[in-house]
């Protein structure tokens, strides 16, 4: 902890108040005078320049009636469930890392998880549109290649979805009902190093003494995991759960990039980020694009409220 | 960690179908990089003809990397720049300010600290719109100070939050006897704090590194000009293109990586002990 200080000391340490200075003015400028200037821009009918007029709550009025921005609610939250989904593989791997008994796999295993980092993560989403690609990618190629399709498109006749069809290649990213699909297979195995490496850490901490006296009890595999290992590295689990879903509802980037500014065919894609951008910088219309940013920003804050509540985070 | 790792293992006896589960598992997650790596030495029919194994080295188109390096190296002198000099000013800026918090309780720090930390609350999505204005403004639209300055304030808080911690734990008498001594703050700064949290603040920077990399947003909303591209729009431009080939983005992709292969070659060990460490702390 930071030492008490007298008030006498605090006075003929006024200096140290200068170090705090540059971040502040930095913070000042480009985060707090943005945040100030969208709430008061959401009460205008602004384009982006000087001129502007005042029109109440209408911004939010249109708010109330938007069926596009309802429904990009609805698609970011099958995202969240999606991403919880997600979770499981990289708790599953750090758990089986840490159960291997040898260090020097162990090491070698983490250094290989690491590798996938070097890529760009701007790089690894357009390799995935390529996977995606009906006609070159890779996802289509396994899928004839294992006869996959062919169950596909049995299954489709059964339920007469209309997507699946034995002629044509299956376009991921261009048929609205595949939108969501596409979208939950994006990242397979949705392994994140960095996830990994934390849960790892977590688990670590576990001392040899418990093990031992869980085998004494002759505990299995599955309860090891549920009584010792979940319960060590829940702190870590709670705080990326928490920055996943906060993420996931302000993200809007990968949608963007897979499939462009109007959220894809049918807008399937569409989420609440998405929305303000197009409404910002594609259809002009900046204050409405803060009126959205203001409700996105409840939203936020309501969830950080309740998970504050009631996930707590011990440190 | 040994002991403990032991003791985990030695419960069941075979350890094969772990390791069997964690290899197919980082195949699948190393294949995009396979992939990328043996496309980018085919043309577009070498790779419908032959999809999934490398091709004849001899046979290597090394056009597609002669092609990519005019295209992308540019944008990438671009990105170092606003990379190194965003990481290197975020990282000091935050230095100063986590040594203002964690070295005396001063009158009015509480409300100071309430005051950054209150800002990992705030979305920054829906700060961009009148970010965009404000750049506009101050006349940094279509530069690339905008995404330092940006990135800079950007990093603050989640810096000052993880660095306060780790110099509130390096031993008072130290900083006691630099102040007998003479120093100042700052020399203080330099000469205790850096040398004791250097593996943090290298994690750290390694992290603002890649994030500023990764970054594609802000550039493409800031920038106009081609030849200020950063390599994330530079990326968007080239998957814009109306006849593909793959060859050729590939090879580009693969070079955008290569500045970060560099960093992970000499700094793997620190990344992987260090982003443990920081995360019992923090």
């Amino acid at each position: 902890m930071a030492l008490p200080i007298s008030r006498a000391k605090a006075k003929r340490e006024w200096r140290l108040y200068l170090l705090i200075v540059p971040s502040l003015i930095m913070v000042g400028v480009f985060a707090y005078f943005p945040a100030a200037s969208a709430i008061y821009h959401s009460f205008f009918d602004w384009q982006g320049g000087e001129n502007k007029q005042f029109i109440g709550l209408e911004n939010f009025r249109r708010i109330g009636s938007d069926g596009v921005l309802w429904s990009s609610f609805a698609t970011v939250g099958a995202l969240i469930v999606f991403n919880l989904f997600k979770m499981i593989p990289s708790i599953a791997m750090a758990v089986m890392i840490h159960r291997l008994r040898s260090d020097r796999w162990q090491y070698l295993y983490r250094v290989l998880l690491v590798v996938p980092m070097i890529v760009p993560g701007l790089v690894t989403l357009f390799i995935w549109k390529f996977f995606f690609d009906p006609n070159l990618g890779l996802l289509n190629r396994i899928l004839d290649a294992t006869g996959l399709k062919s169950g596909l498109v049995q299954i489709d006749q059964w339920f007469d979805w209309g997507v699946f069809s034995a002629e044509a290649p299956i376009g991921w990213l261009s048929q609205p009902d595949l939108i969501l699909p596409a979208l939950f297979l994006w990242g397979f195995p949705w392994i994140g190093a960095v996830g990994v490496l934390i849960y790892l850490a977590g688990l670590q901490s576990i001392g040899s003494e418990i093990y031992e006296a869980a085998e004494i009890d002759g505990i299995g595999p599955i309860q090891k995991f549920f009584y010792i290992e979940l319960p060590l590295i829940l702190t870590q689990v709670r705080l990326s759960l928490t920055l996943l879903v906060i993420s996931t509802l302000q993200g809007y980037g990968l949608q963007l990039l897979l499939l462009g500014d109007s959220g894809g065919p049918g807008g399937r894609g569409m989420t609440p980020g998405l929305w303000m951008y197009n409404r910002a910088f594609i259809a002009g219309e900046f204050g409405y694009a803060c009126a959205v940013g203001m409700i996105l920003f409840v939203f936020i804050l309501i969830l950080t409220l309740i998970n504050n509540r009631f996930v707590r985070v011990d440190k | 960690m040994s002991i403990s790792s032991q003791a985990a293992g030695s419960s069941r006896g075979r350890d094969w179908p772990k390791h069997l589960f964690i290899i197919a598992v980082l195949a699948v997650e190393l294949l995009p990089l396979y992939m990328m790596w043996q496309i980018s030495f085919k043309d577009n029919s070498g790779f419908v003809q032959n999809p999934w194994f490398p091709s004849n080295p001899l046979d290597w188109k090394w056009g597609n990397y002669a092609y990519a390096a005019r295209l992308i190296l540019p944008y990438v002198a671009n990105t170092v720049f606003v990379a190194v000099s965003g990481t290197a000013i975020t990282l000091a800026l935050a230095l100063l300010g986590a040594y203002f918090f964690a070295r005396y309780k001063m009158p009015y720090s509480g409300v100071l600290w309430s005051a950054f930390m209150v800002l990992m609350l705030l979305p920054g999505i829906a700060n961009i719109v009148p970010l965009f204005v404000l750049l506009k403004e101050l006349s940094l639209l279509n530069t690339l100070y905008a995404l330092i300055v940006v990135g800079v304030a950007g990093g603050q808080v989640f810096n000052i939050f993880v660095l306060r911690g780790f110099i509130e734990d390096i031993p008072k008498d130290l900083f006691e006897a630099a102040e007998m001594d003479g120093a100042g703050h700052l020399q203080q700064i330099v000469n205790i704090v850096v040398p004791m949290s250097g593996s943090i603040i290298g994690t750290l920077s390694i992290l603002a590194f890649l994030g500023k990399w990764n970054e594609f947003l802000l550039p493409l909303i800031v920038l106009r000009d081609k030849e200020l591209f950063t390599v994330g729009v530079g990326l968007i431009y080239l998957d814009g293109e109306y006849v593909k080939q793959w060859g050729q983005i590939m090879a580009a992709y693969v070079l955008a990586a290569i500045p970060l292969i560099a960093i992970f070659l000499f700094t793997m060990r620190l990344f992987v002990k260090g982003l443990s460490q920081g995360a019992i702390k923090g």
